[in-house]
């Protein structure tokens, strides 16, 4: 929505500068032309939005007996914020969420920029690699969760693979093991999501200009040293987009994570998603999960923005 | 020790032969241009005596130095490239250190390097601004400047003022020109732009569909065309080219071009090798040298078309085959559809074989 709005603004303001009587005119031209991407953005965005904040502020649960509209009659002086202060599932949820992102955006950032640094260059076969490569991403993410279900299963083809290699039989239980079962978890997202990161790295990396390229190996700059000096700094806007679209969605880890451990052994594997899951399905308390999303919106806002601020910063620079 | 010799140099790109056979020796601190439409061989050349790419077969030379298997890191040359591939994300100075750094010259070392060649370049109150914001003649300045900072025995420049607007591409020359004076490195260039070439080059070395065709200064290569393909390339316009027989007549030797009748007796000493030539002939004279003469002395032609163009007026005479082109002075009162007889200067006459398209000259 702001981007429309920026746009408009803009179009204004040249309005203003070019011809001063034109611009009611070109005002209320703008202004009828985006209203129905106007309206549709209210009720898409702006009316959940403001629904949400309403129901945060109550006690609001579909058992309530009463519609949402009528939640006021429930109004809780901003309990379920404070409660929120004190949850501590709700911190070790958000804690392990955030070592998740931890150790899987970088892996699959450093991954995905070593295959594609690999995939830059010709070699025999690249095609069809680059196809094996991509297909994880394609994988409906509910289907990769059983497939690493099973694979992970102590009977399961990794046990099977550990004990061919070590020659004595390996029965780890990984998912009913906390800290494993995180790792099996992140394994599956690094699986998932590095072919993604690649696509994104390589676009970048093809986009480098050969010439800066060849100039930078002329002044007798070896191969670490192009890298580190040209590709990465003609790379930051792009390696900036990857990263953020990674770790938004990252924070959102749910439907893997959810088939495969199902938030357990306990809570061990649980992460805001899940907790909010259970909370909406099991608990019902709707007023409390209300004030949850808010408070993770408003955390991932402020990180977008900066990114966003950062992102213009390097494009500036790049330009 | 920075001379460059090109010795049976051949590249081929799949079945496609980019560069045939090339021998072109280059003298220590010359400018030497290679000069050619596109596609005619001379950037591969650049390329390979740069080390971006290997020669199929043959040999570069440096001085005595075989340069085969040294890498283009290696090689000591300067290169400037078509759109100078300044690192823009860097500022003036770091573009300017990035040799001597990534060699691992100290830091005060650097800066002391940095400082002379900015100074030479008058880069000095730029050194902090970023490289992405800078005029064409300052990134031309700057990407010299990268190059040069290594000291390299040899400069290559690829076709640096191609994307330069016409009227500053004149400040340009003279800019570069200067600073070929001040480094007095072996310079190659690069260029499909003759006057480039004319301007700026101690000797210009003329390509075409991967064949050296000749190689000599300037004003040789303008007035003693070695081929049909010199002889229409360089010249704004091209050198008029007729065809035409031998023929001897009473004042000596002429070319007879058939209905437009015969040209005026050919120089001696042109004559004596026409002599010797077999079959048709092709009758030159640049459009510069054309003079308007008196019915029967020359050639007579109806105009077709005038062409202003600023300092001079071309005219168009004749069409298909007998088309010829002459540059007058302004008020030269010729108009479409009028008949004028021109003749060429009797010294600036050249005459090509036919079939061979080789210049026909005793000497």
């Amino acid at each position: 929505m702001s981007a429309v709005t920026a746009t408009i603004s803009e179009d204004v303001m040249k309005t203003v500068q070019a011809k001063p009587a034109l611009r009611d005119e070109g005002a209320k031209l703008g202004f009828r032309l985006t209203l129905p991407a106007q309206i549709l953005v209210l009720f898409i965005a702006v009316f959940p939005l403001l629904m949400q904040l309403y129901i945060s502020l109550t006690d609001w649960s579909p058992l309530s007996g009463t519609g949402w509209w009528n939640a006021w009659s429930m109004w809780n002086n901003f309990a379920n914020y404070t409660d929120l202060a004190v949850d501590a599932r709700f911190w070790s949820a958000l804690k392990r969420t955030a070592i998740v992102m931890i150790v899987c955006v970088p892996v699959e950032f450093l991954l995905g920029l070593a295959l594609a640094t690999l995939f830059a260059d010709e070699f025999p076969g690249k095609r069809i690699f680059y196809s094996i490569l991509l297909m994880p991403m394609m994988v409906v993410p509910a289907v990769a969760g059983y497939m690493f279900f099973m694979l992970f299963q102590s009977g399961g083809p990794v046990n099977d693979l550990l004990s061919a290699i070590s020659g004595m039989p390996v029965t780890i239980a990984w998912l009913s093991d906390p800290t494993l079962a995180l790792i099996a978890v992140m394994v599956a997202d690094i699986w998932q999501w590095t072919p993604l990161m690649f696509l994104i790295l390589l676009a970048g990396l093809v986009g480098v200009p050969e010439d800066q390229i060849k100039a930078a190996t002329l002044l007798g700059a070896n191969p670490w040293q192009r890298f580190v000096t040209i590709v990465l700094p003609k790379m930051k806007t792009i390696i900036i987009i990857a990263l953020a679209i990674r770790v938004i969605e990252n924070f959102k880890i749910f439907d893997t994570l959810y088939i495969m451990t199902g938030g357990g052994p306990g809570v061990a594997t649980e992460t805001i998603s899940v907790y909010i899951y259970k909370l909406t399905t099991q608990d019902l308390i709707w007023g409390y999960v209300a004030a949850i999303a808010l408070a993770i919106l408003i955390v991932l806002s402020i990180a977008a923005v900066f990114a966003m601020k950062r992102m213009a910063r390097a494009r500036e620079v790049l330009a | 020790m920075s001379a460059i010799h090109l010795q049976n140099l051949v590249k081929k790109f799949g079945d496609f032969t980019a560069l045939k056979t090339m021998d072109l020796a280059i003298a220590d601190g010359e400018f030497m241009a290679l000069l050619g439409p596109s596609g005619c061989g001379k950037s591969t050349t650049m390329n390979m005596i740069a080390g971006m790419e290997e020669p199929t077969s043959g040999k570069i030379l440096f001085g005595q130095r075989d340069m085969e298997g040294v890498p283009m890191g290696r090689r000591g040359v300067g290169f400037v490239f078509q759109n100078y591939a300044i690192f823009t994300h860097m500022t003036v100075r770091q573009n300017l250190a990035y040799g001597p750094r990534m060699r691992g010259a100290a830091k005060a070392e650097i800066d002391r390097r940095v400082g002379a060649i900015a100074e030479m370049l008058q880069l000095t109150p730029l050194l902090d601004r970023k490289a992405d914001r800078l005029s064409v003649n300052i990134l031309q300045r700057v990407a010299i400047g990268r190059s040069a900072i290594m000291e390299p025995a040899i400069f290559l420049l690829d076709e640096p003022l191609s994307n330069v607007d016409a009227a500053f591409r004149a400040v340009m020359r003279t800019e570069l020109k200067q600073l070929q004076r001040q480094f007095k490195q072996t310079m190659v260039y690069v260029t499909h732009d003759q006057l480039e070439a004319m301007t700026m080059a101690d000797r210009i070395a003329v390509m075409d569909h991967g064949v050296l065709q000749q190689v000599g200064t300037p004003l040789e290569v303008y007035n003693n065309p070695a081929n049909v393909f010199v002889a229409r390339f360089i010249g704004s316009p091209g050198m008029n080219l007729l065809k035409g027989k031998p023929a001897e007549s009473d004042r000596g030797l002429v070319v007879d071009l058939g209905p437009l009748g015969a040209t005026p007796p050919l120089p001696v000493e042109i004559a004596a090798a026409v002599r010797g030539a077999q079959g048709d002939v092709l009758y030159g004279f640049r459009p510069e040298q054309a003079a308007l003469v008196k019915r029967g002395q020359g050639l007579s032609l109806p105009v077709t078309f005038v062409e202003r163009i600023g300092a001079r007026t071309i005219v168009h005479l004749g069409q298909g085959e007998t088309a010829v082109k002459a540059v007058f002075d302004n008020d030269v009162g010729l108009a479409i559809g009028q008949t004028a007889i021109v003749a060429p200067a009797e010294a600036s006459v050249r005459v090509f074989d036919a079939a061979t398209g080789l210049a026909l000259r005793t000497g």
